[in-house]
């Protein structure tokens, strides 16, 4: 009985982690392969002969690191400015007495909802006519009122955890309000900020309809385009593909791997306050 | 504290102060959204002549919405929308809710489990699409590859309408299915334990458990992660982008594409707008709805 349990547990954990590795697992494999290697019938599980040939053309063949830089600026400085202006909006929806407070609330959430594509169509023309077309404030605009609403939501939670006499006490030592916020509140909730950093940037590195959109010029294109132009019009070099894609998904692997209970936390925390 | 006149006049700094601090969001919110999306209706009203540019917007009228009547493009892409989200959104829901039982056991070790619900929602939609094309692929694919050792011949997935729109759906079910996991997760695990030792004393089986215990107590997560998958399905775009892009023909091309292509491609904004300002009228109806629901429905006693 005890061990039958036991062995349901190790089951469930082994779909699971299956399920989800799979893919990445199924791409390593094959960035190992050579071209012939992948055309043999049956075909290979394993490469049978490993080669990392396919890594060094996938840096040649497309500027990949710049991709990666473009992704980087543009997913860094949109979290910074996300999280700054909801930290702001939080403070306010959390611990001031305002007017219409759940009105606000609500028209956040309904922006949350709008459909990306309605937006795109305009956003185009506005950053067209500004000029900004191919520059970064065209996406890093866009992408910091992205996460706009889960950021706010996410700060909120914890701003509202904080008992308010901590903040009295900072105030009464002369510290003005907005002070108090930099000073008391924001490392105090360090990681509920934090939470909503990492959500921003990921949602702001995966993005691909803007990014295609508002970037045409190769040098200015972001990972999640740059990895599309690996592909010919008719064929699909599977190997350097996959090779694109693992030195492409690394990055993010290594921030979910670190910050899994943060990431965790932060998702579920807005899902389950609705 | 006790004194009135001194708390009003604070109350009226601490309205001025939440202005401001709420002022750099709305004006964002102003630029990005707003502002773009009255624009939106006003050039989908408009139409710009594309051998003679200089001539600027000229007047359409609804020309681009009787336009979009007669389309078929149009309403193939809008039926294929619909379709995906009547098959994923359930599908997501079930295959969610399986990963979240299976990851709710007491593990020890608790990060494969964890990275195995949180790699295919940090992984882009691209590139999840990238991926399954490849799974798919004819003769180099390992789907037929196993097809071909269950004894059945290799099917031609991504070149067959059918078949092209069932990869997509797959492809959407394990990209969203695991964030639903991750939402349900969090509810299964805010169920007190008492209630299954309460049942388990009386006698119940784990599948009356499941029913009579788990699921109404799994509505309100359910709800919300049913909201978050119906809004993303219907936008659906960058999975079969990079799986088929929307082939074969335009065989699985949902709406999100359609308008991509005829804004960008096509290069006519004023069409483009029409159809997406129909889709944001889409989607805000599917959302009203939901709100008006969720209004009633969590907060009723069950």
């Amino acid at each position: 009985m005890k061990l039958e349990r036991r062995s349901i547990v190790w089951l469930a954990a082994i779909v699971v982690a299956v399920n989800g590795f799979f893919p990445a697992v199924w791409i390593l494999l094959t960035s190992l392969k050579t071209e012939t290697e992948l055309i043999m019938s049956p075909i290979t599980y394993l490469p049978t002969a490993p080669t990392l040939a396919n890594y060094q053309i996938a840096f040649t063949a497309q500027p990949i690191l710049r991709f990666m830089w473009n992704s980087l600026v543009v997913a860094g400085l949109s979290t910074a400015l996300c999280v700054f202006v909801s930290a702001l909006a939080a403070y306010a929806l959390t611990r001031l007495r305002m007017p219409h407070r759940n009105l606000v609330m609500s028209l956040l959430l309904a922006v949350a909802m709008f459909p990306l594509i309605s937006l795109m169509v305009p956003l185009f023309k506005v950053m067209r006519e500004l000029g900004l077309l191919n520059t970064y404030p065209a996406l890093i605009l866009p992408y910091a009122v992205l996460s706009l609403p889960v950021c706010t939501l996410v700060m909120a939670s914890f701003f509202q955890d904080i008992p308010p006499d901590l903040e009295a006490a900072a105030m009464v030592d002369g510290c003005s309000r907005v002070g108090a916020l930099f000073r008391v509140v924001i490392p105090l909730s360090a990681p509920g900020v934090f939470t909503a950093a990492i959500l921003a940037f990921v949602n702001a590195w995966d993005e691909f309809l803007l990014a295609l959109t508002m970037m045409n010029r190769v040098s200015m294109r972001t990972l999640s385009v740059g990895i599309t132009l690996y592909q010919g019009e008719f064929a699909f070099p599977w190997p350097l593909i996959s090779a694109a894609l693992i030195i492409a998904i690394v990055p993010i692997c290594i921030i979910i791997a670190v910050f899994q209970e943060r990431v965790v936390g932060g998702l579920t925390s807005g899902g389950v306050k609705g | 504290m006790s004194d009135a006149p001194i708390s009003t006049g604070k109350d009226l700094s601490e309205r001025a102060l939440a202005a401001v601090l709420l002022a750099p969001a709305a004006l964002l919110l102003l630029v990005i959204v707003v502002y773009p999306i009255a624009t939106l209706f006003f050039s989908s009203l408009h139409t710009v002549d594309n051998a003679n540019p200089a001539a600027g917007e000229q007047w359409a009228g609804l020309a681009n919405y009787t336009r979009a009547f007669d389309d078929d493009r149009f309403w193939h892409s809008l039926g294929q929308t619909v379709l995906y989200i009547v098959v994923t959104v359930p599908g997501a829901l079930i295959v969610g809710l399986g990963l979240a039982l299976l990851a709710n056991q007491p593990f020890r070790v608790k990060w494969p489990v964890r990275l195995g619900l949180l790699l295919p929602w940090a992984l882009p939609l691209v590139f999840a699409g990238l991926i399954f094309r490849w799974f798919f692929e004819y003769q180099t694919g390992i789907v037929n590859d196993v097809v071909v050792r269950l004894g059945g011949e290799p099917l031609q997935w991504l070149s067959s309408p059918t078949l092209a729109t069932a990869a997509v759906c797959i492809a959407i079910v394990w990209k969203s299915s695991s964030f639903m996991a991750l939402m349900l997760l969090a509810g299964l695990q805010s169920i007190p334990r008492s209630l299954y030792e309460a049942a388990e004393v009386d006698g119940a089986t784990a599948w009356q458990q499941f029913v009579e215990i788990t699921l109404p107590m799994l509505r309100p997560a359910i709800f919300v992660a049913l909201i978050f998958r119906t809004i993303t399905a219907i936008q659906t775009f960058d999975i079969p982008y990079a799986m088929t892009g929307g082939g074969p023909g335009e065989a699985t091309e949902t709406l999100a594409m359609y308008i991509q292509k005829t804004t960008l491609d096509f290069l006519d904004f004023g069409y483009g707008s029409a159809l997406a300002a129909l889709m944001f009228v889409l989607s805000m109806v599917v959302t009203s709805g939901y709100l008006r629901y969720t209004r009633r429905g969590p907060s009723r006693p069950t």
